[in-house]
């Protein structure tokens, strides 16, 4: 009796554990690489998660799709609420006020920062792409290297048989 | 006339004192003390296992069939711990008096450790657990011929200490509680299998209704689960961030049920779907179990997973980190839990667990059966007598 057998029969019949989360790592695996996931928010939902992930393969690329729908600063005004209700007119009068006087600045600092961050995050992809590309070149030529090298050790395996 | 076992913990599990080392080795110890041993349990005045603050009466008290002796933990240079703390979770080398030093400034007992030393004739075994804490280092190369390490072992760096790698290499065994674990100390330190066996915490079985917490908490909305310590090293803050990225994704009101102590890092848009309960009791955290749609389990340093294989006896499947081995190998033993390595995965997987009630009540009833089976405290005191026999045997 194989493991997987094993382990079947202490469940219910049908249910492998393995082969769902296979099933289900396999459709994940295929909507990131179809952008259902490079969304800003998954981005933000990783960061503690980032430690783990490090090592995975595609995982930089997947990360960077994400972080491409984070890096531009919602700038837009927005509606100003007061959650506490004593003086609650008055409190969202003054921060309309403040909001006003500090609009003209921070919009500069943002609309500034949008920018860094969008060239920032091109760069990043462009490293990615160029290092992703050299590997895959090198890998290649390594393969081509090693079947050069299988062979050519044939004859030799073959005189020493001899 | 029975023979004497001493357990040594640096807290007493319960009355405020939380966690799952603590809590496997007073349960060892109480079901030691009804198999026929005489039990010492000896451990420190501290509850909070951060500030180590002396905060239960020193002495001796009779409880649950065994004696439990608290000592006062010594006065501790903290700035020293702290620092060299993050130097070892950084990965830098310590030089040996560091690490001397982070473990004198730990937790320690001069107290305990004298009380040991001359009482340690009389026992025919010393437990002593977790590994990592001053207190048990000294305890065990105190006593290395009759010290039976429950190390409750995690791949972390300070599992690489030259001290640490020293005690294994010493002990006369080690009591394992799972088999994943036994096998990172054969990697970690090439620990003999001759001198390891597995051993584990029983559980006992329980019927809990599964509507009764919602009831009772005014719950409106299915749920995920979390129970235990609530910070970053048992990945807590990663729970807050997926579920808020859940909710926000899918549009799915799922609510997030946390038990036990330690604040909860969450934004803000998720506050009002979080519901702390704080400390319960057992009958009712095992109530929010059974009623779950998941318990979830990020945490990557786990040895056991007591509150997993508690929520596979209330019939609830499990989301756990795919880089815990062993609460991923205890998922897959059970087939009663899943495994996500990123987001997501887990999106997919809490989505299939709560669309599909016969995938989900399929887990859930694997998980009662193996517990029910594995777990059970009779298996586990056999084990346990069968362990200290092996790997203590009796002389003469």
């Amino acid at each position: 009796m194989s493991d997987n057998e094993q382990l079947l029969s202490i469940g219910a019949p049908g249910l492998d554990v393995d082969r769902l989360v296979a099933e289900i790592q396999a459709t994940a695996d295929r909507k990131m690489r179809d952008g259902v996931y490079s969304d800003a928010r998954v981005a933000r939902a990783e960061k503690t998660n980032l430690v783990h992930l490090r090592g995975t393969d595609g995982f930089l690329t997947f990360y960077l799709a994400c972080l491409r729908d984070a890096v531009f600063v919602d700038i837009s005004d927005f509606e100003i609420r007061e959650r506490r209700s004593a003086f609650a007119p008055a409190l969202v009068a003054l921060k309309k006020v403040i909001w006003k006087l500090l609009k003209f600045y921070t919009y500069r600092l943002w609309s500034q920062q949008n920018q860094v961050n969008g060239l920032v995050i091109t760069a990043l992809q462009g490293i990615e792409e160029q290092t992703e590309g050299r590997i895959a070149k090198l890998e290649a030529r390594v393969a081509e290297l090693e079947a050069r090298l299988g062979a050519a050790a044939v004859p030799g395996k073959a005189r020493g048989d001899g | 006339m029975a023979e004497r076992l001493a357990f040594v913990a640096p807290r007493y599990a319960g009355d405020g004192a939380v966690g799952g080392a603590e809590t496997l080795l007073k349960n060892l110890a109480i079901h030691a003390a009804r198999m026929g041993y005489e039990v010492d349990f000896l451990t420190t005045c501290a509850q909070n296992h951060y500030t180590w603050e002396n905060t239960l009466p020193p002495g001796a008290r009779e409880t649950d069939g065994m004696t439990v002796r608290f000592f006062p933990v010594d006065p501790r240079d903290e700035g020293a711990f702290l620092r060299i703390q993050q130097q070892i979770d950084r990965g830098v080398a310590v030089p040996a008096a560091d690490e001397a030093l982070w473990l004198r400034n730990g937790v320690h007992s001069s107290e305990l450790l004298a009380h040991l030393a001359a009482n340690a004739d009389g026992y025919r075994a010393i437990l002593a657990g977790p590994y990592l804490f001053g207190l048990t280092v000294a305890a065990a190369t105190a006593h290395l011929d009759k010290m039976l390490l429950v190390p409750c072992l995690h791949d972390e760096p300070f599992a690489r200490l030259a001290t640490i790698r020293a005690m294994f290499g010493a002990v006369a065994g080690c009591l394992f509680n799972s088999d994943a674990e036994r096998a990172l100390a054969g990697e970690l330190y090439g620990f003999p299998d001759a001198r390891a066996r597995t051993v584990g915490m029983g559980l006992d079985p329980f019927d809990a209704d599964p509507r009764a917490f919602a009831a009772r908490r005014g719950l409106d909305a299915p749920y995920v689960l979390y129970c235990g310590r609530r910070e970053p090293l048992k990945g807590t803050p990663l729970i807050c961030d997926y579920m808020l990225t859940f909710r926000e994704r899918t549009g799915r009101d799922v609510r997030v049920v946390f038990t036990g102590s330690g604040d909860i890092e969450a934004a803000d848009a998720l506050r009002p779907a979080i519901l702390d309960a704080g400390f319960v009791s057992e009958d009712e955290k095992h109530e929010a179990m059974a009623g779950a749609v998941a318990f979830i389990h990020p945490s990557v340093n786990e040895s056991f997973g007591i509150v997993l294989l508690e929520s596979f006896l209330a019939g609830t499947p499990a989301l756990v980190h795919a880089k815990s081995r062993v609460l991923v190998a205890q998922c897959r033993a059970a087939q009663a839990g899943l495994w996500f390595r990123h987001y997501p995965d887990f999106e997919a997987e809490l989505l299939r667990l709560l669309d599909d009630p016969d995938a989900r009540a399929a887990l859930g009833a694997n998980g009662r059966r193996f517990v029910a089976r594995e777990y059970a405290w009779p298996a586990i005191e056999r084990k346990l007598a069968g362990a200290i026999d092996a790997l203590l045997p009796r002389r003469g």
